[in-house]
């Protein structure tokens, strides 16, 4: 019995608009130096699964930039690999993960495959899901789709058979369904359904909130070990940044620190993500600052979530709370006057 | 550029006065700055300089070299035209040919470079750390139509006599040519870096291969036989950060340099980057207990203890209350709690146990070794 994979990127997640005006929500920067994607698209690759469908709808410029052939997880392949399967989406995608629309456009994706079952996943789930576990579950249960399932409920990761897959998609319409979640939840006849309960770390990433807390939960040294495991890496892009400079008298605890920063300030109980300067004396508590950040001197933030390329000049203040941060946008520029 | 360039890189020397680092990897492969290996300096210099055929000369312990650069996809060298080509000596009918020296390594993979068609030939050494734009040299050794271009770096005179060195003219052209002289009249330092024409180096290295008393050694043979010849050679005045590896100590200042913003060698520098094989490790993490100083981490670290002044490599533990100060600690280390650490190099993979000390200043500089824990384990943790 083998495995392929249909990575849903399309899937509407409402709670998560300011990160995703340029982007969508599998390309959100996660952890410092991931993007979501990556965690789904590396429990696939540790399980050996070699045939990838990412199923994605605009805006994917950030997402293809990222993905580009899959080199970074071994799925640049001359046999099977990666698949980019854009979807046309007219009106406006789903709520829910595994659109049989999106499906039925590459329904040749499902048909040239020589796996017998299938793997479908959203990229907003961080975990380390272990399909290869899943599937031996799925086929000694004996039912028709198996759900992977967490403390607190679905991890929207489904298994069943490639033929039971054509069948769906060849029949979806007459049905009334519009997804694998969509049919799971609804439990339709005649199909019968499992459920593999996962004991691991996960988390669901699907409003700032969530987002805000599940970032900051890293700092969490039992998380940590159970989503870097040493022998299921998760694999990104890899950038080439020099480590990380932290100059005499900056101060730095409780935080997780991509590559390639330069750190004068302090920084506590935060994530900073690649190539992020923090200026003299500028003090960030709780942040969530991505890649290519500039905090200069004296500016004080606490629950702030940076998203790229975000410019903050001297003296800002800026304070949200755990339940409320504050965001600010790609590539905005915060002065001080914009801040009082 | 039009005309074709191809680099020959020398990654074949042991570096024995690096010791224990050494033992079962060439010198070029030598971890350097938190990330890299020495190799990634020339070869990241190639790339960014527009070079797209390197030639990458290996011998002693190549293995890990022949691992690390792989199909070369890191420094973008992964081509179908050109690329990066690995070349250890190999068996021909009359027997293997070991490369004696610089010269004779280029001399044994003149098919290979026959095959590359090249207009010029740049020659690099795989174990100098320095960011150059090879495309300016070329640029010059064509202006001057020389038919060899040395690059050369201005030393303190006091240091001069270490180097091969190069006495030159008003107009750069090269008059004199003296290898580590106790009285040096210039101090103009050798790189070990050239450029030739390939046609008239190609001409050289098959005289110089026929002469049974020649060391086969540019510095020693080609270059000085060049210039009794009256060929055209200049000087290439490089300006900048460079650095021979060729001690512990040394290893250790390169180091130390990176922490000294006036030390001029910058490795945030997005329109220069140096490029290397990525593991693929989380991010680094300072714990609550942590505190880092004036010091470059890498990813995959987890610090619980107080390191100042120092560079640590990847994936390295360091534990609540053990010190580390003016040291580099390689990848894959852990530094047990209470252990304290001052201008010590720490090799990749080694454990230094908890209350471990090494940090008296008068001894210089440290090489740890599995040896040294060892024996202090023995000896009854004193």
């Amino acid at each position: 019995m083998t495995l392929m994979a249909a990575v849903d990127a399309s899937v509407k997640v409402a709670g998560l608009q300011d990160l995703t005006i340029h982007r969508s929500v599998s390309s959100i920067p996660f952890a410092g130096r991931y993007r979501l994607i990556d965690f789904a698209l590396s429990n696939l690759v540790n399980a050996d699964i070699n045939s990838v469908g990412i199923f994605a709808s605009q805006p994917f410029a950030s997402l293809i930039d990222h993905i580009g052939v899959g080199k970074s997880w071994d799925l640049d392949r001359r046999k099977e690999g990666l698949f980019f399967l854009p979807t046309s989406h007219q009106n406006g995608g789903i709520a829910t993960v595994g659109s049989f629309h999106d499906f039925e456009e590459h329904i040749q994706f499902f048909e040239k495959s020589r796996q017998t079952h299938v793997v479908v996943t959203s990229s907003f789930v961080v975990g380390q899901l272990d399909y290869k576990e899943m599937l031996a579950h799925h086929l000694a249960s004996g039912k028709d789709i198996t759900e992977a399932v967490g403390a607190s409920g679905s991890l929207k990761s489904y298994i069943l058979s490639r033929r039971l897959m054509l069948e769906l998609i060849r029949s979806y319409r007459e049905k009334r369904i519009l997804s694998i979640e969509d049919l799971v939840n609804l439990k339709k006849a005649p199909y019968s359904y499992g459920v593999y309960e996962y004991k691991g770390y996960f988390a669901i990433i699907d409003s700032i909130q969530q987002y805000f807390k599940e970032s900051l939960g890293l700092l969490d040294e039992n998380n940590r070990r159970l989503l870097f495991l040493p022998k299921e890496p998760i694999y990104t892009k890899v950038k080439d940044e020099p480590p990380t400079r932290y100059l005499d008298g900056s101060k730095v605890s409780n935080s997780m620190m991509a590559n390639g920063s330069t750190i004068l300030g302090n920084v506590k109980n935060s994530i900073v993500s690649r190539a992020v300067t923090v200026g003299i004396n500028a003090s960030l508590d709780s942040c969530i600052i991505m890649q290519k950040c500039t905090i200069e001197e004296n500016c004080e933030l606490s629950y702030v979530i940076a998203d790229k390329d975000v410019y903050i000049e001297k003296g800002v203040t800026l304070t949200g709370t755990a339940d409320r941060p504050i965001v600010l946008r790609k590539g905005e520029r915060v002065t001080k006057e914009d801040s009082q | 550029m039009n005309e074709k360039v191809v680099a020959m890189l020398l990654a074949g020397g042991q570096g024995s006065r690096l010791k224990s680092l050494t033992y079962d990897i060439a010198k070029p492969a030598i971890p350097y700055g938190g990330k890299y290996r020495i190799i990634d300096f020339p070869l990241s210099n190639c790339t960014n300089s527009g070079i797209t055929t390197v030639g990458v000369l290996t011998q002693y312990q190549p293995h890990a070299l022949h691992r690390y650069i792989g199909l070369g996809t890191p420094w973008d060298l992964d081509r179908h035209k050109g690329g990066v080509t690995m070349l250890p000596p190999y068996a021909e009918i009359d027997g293997i040919k070991w490369y004696a020296g610089t010269a004779s390594a280029i001399y044994q993979n003149i098919n290979f470079l026959t095959s590359c068609e090249p207009d010029y030939v740049l020659i690099l050494s795989g174990d100098h750390i320095y960011k150059m734009d090879y495309e300016k040299l070329i640029e010059y050794h064509k202006e001057k139509q020389a038919d060899v271009t040395i690059s050369v770096l201005e030393v303190p005179w006091e240091e001069a006599s270490r180097f091969g060195l190069v006495d030159t003219d008003d107009d750069m052209n090269v008059i004199d040519f003296s290898e580590k002289p106790e009285d040096p009249k210039s101090n103009l330092a050798s790189m070990g870096v050239y450029v030739f024409d390939w046609k008239k180096l190609e001409s050289y290295l098959e005289d110089d291969n026929i002469i049974e008393e020649s060391s086969h050694d540019f510095g020693k043979d080609i270059l000085p036989k060049m210039l009794s010849d009256q060929k055209k050679m200049v000087a290439y005045p490089f300006k900048g950060y460079w650095k021979d590896v060729g001690t512990v100590d040394s290893l250790w200042e390169a180091n130390m340099d990176l922490l000294d913003p006036s030390a001029g060698l910058v490795l945030h520098d997005p329109a220069w980057r140096i490029y290397s094989s990525n593991p693929q490790l989380p991010p680094q993490v300072i714990t609550d207990s942590g505190r880092v100083q004036g010091s470059m981490v890498n990813e995959g670290c987890v610090i619980s203890g107080t390191v100042r002044h120092s560079v640590i490599f990847q994936n390295v533990l360091i534990e609540k209350g053990a010190v580390v100060e003016d040291s580099v600690v390689m990848s894959g280390t852990k530094i047990g709690s209470g252990a304290h650490l001052n201008r010590v190099i720490v090799p990749p993979d080694i454990t230094v146990p908890e209350n471990y000390r090494l940090h008296d200043p008068a001894k210089g500089i440290t090489l740890l070794t599995q040896d040294l824990v060892d024996s202090w384990k023995e000896s009854g943790q004193q």
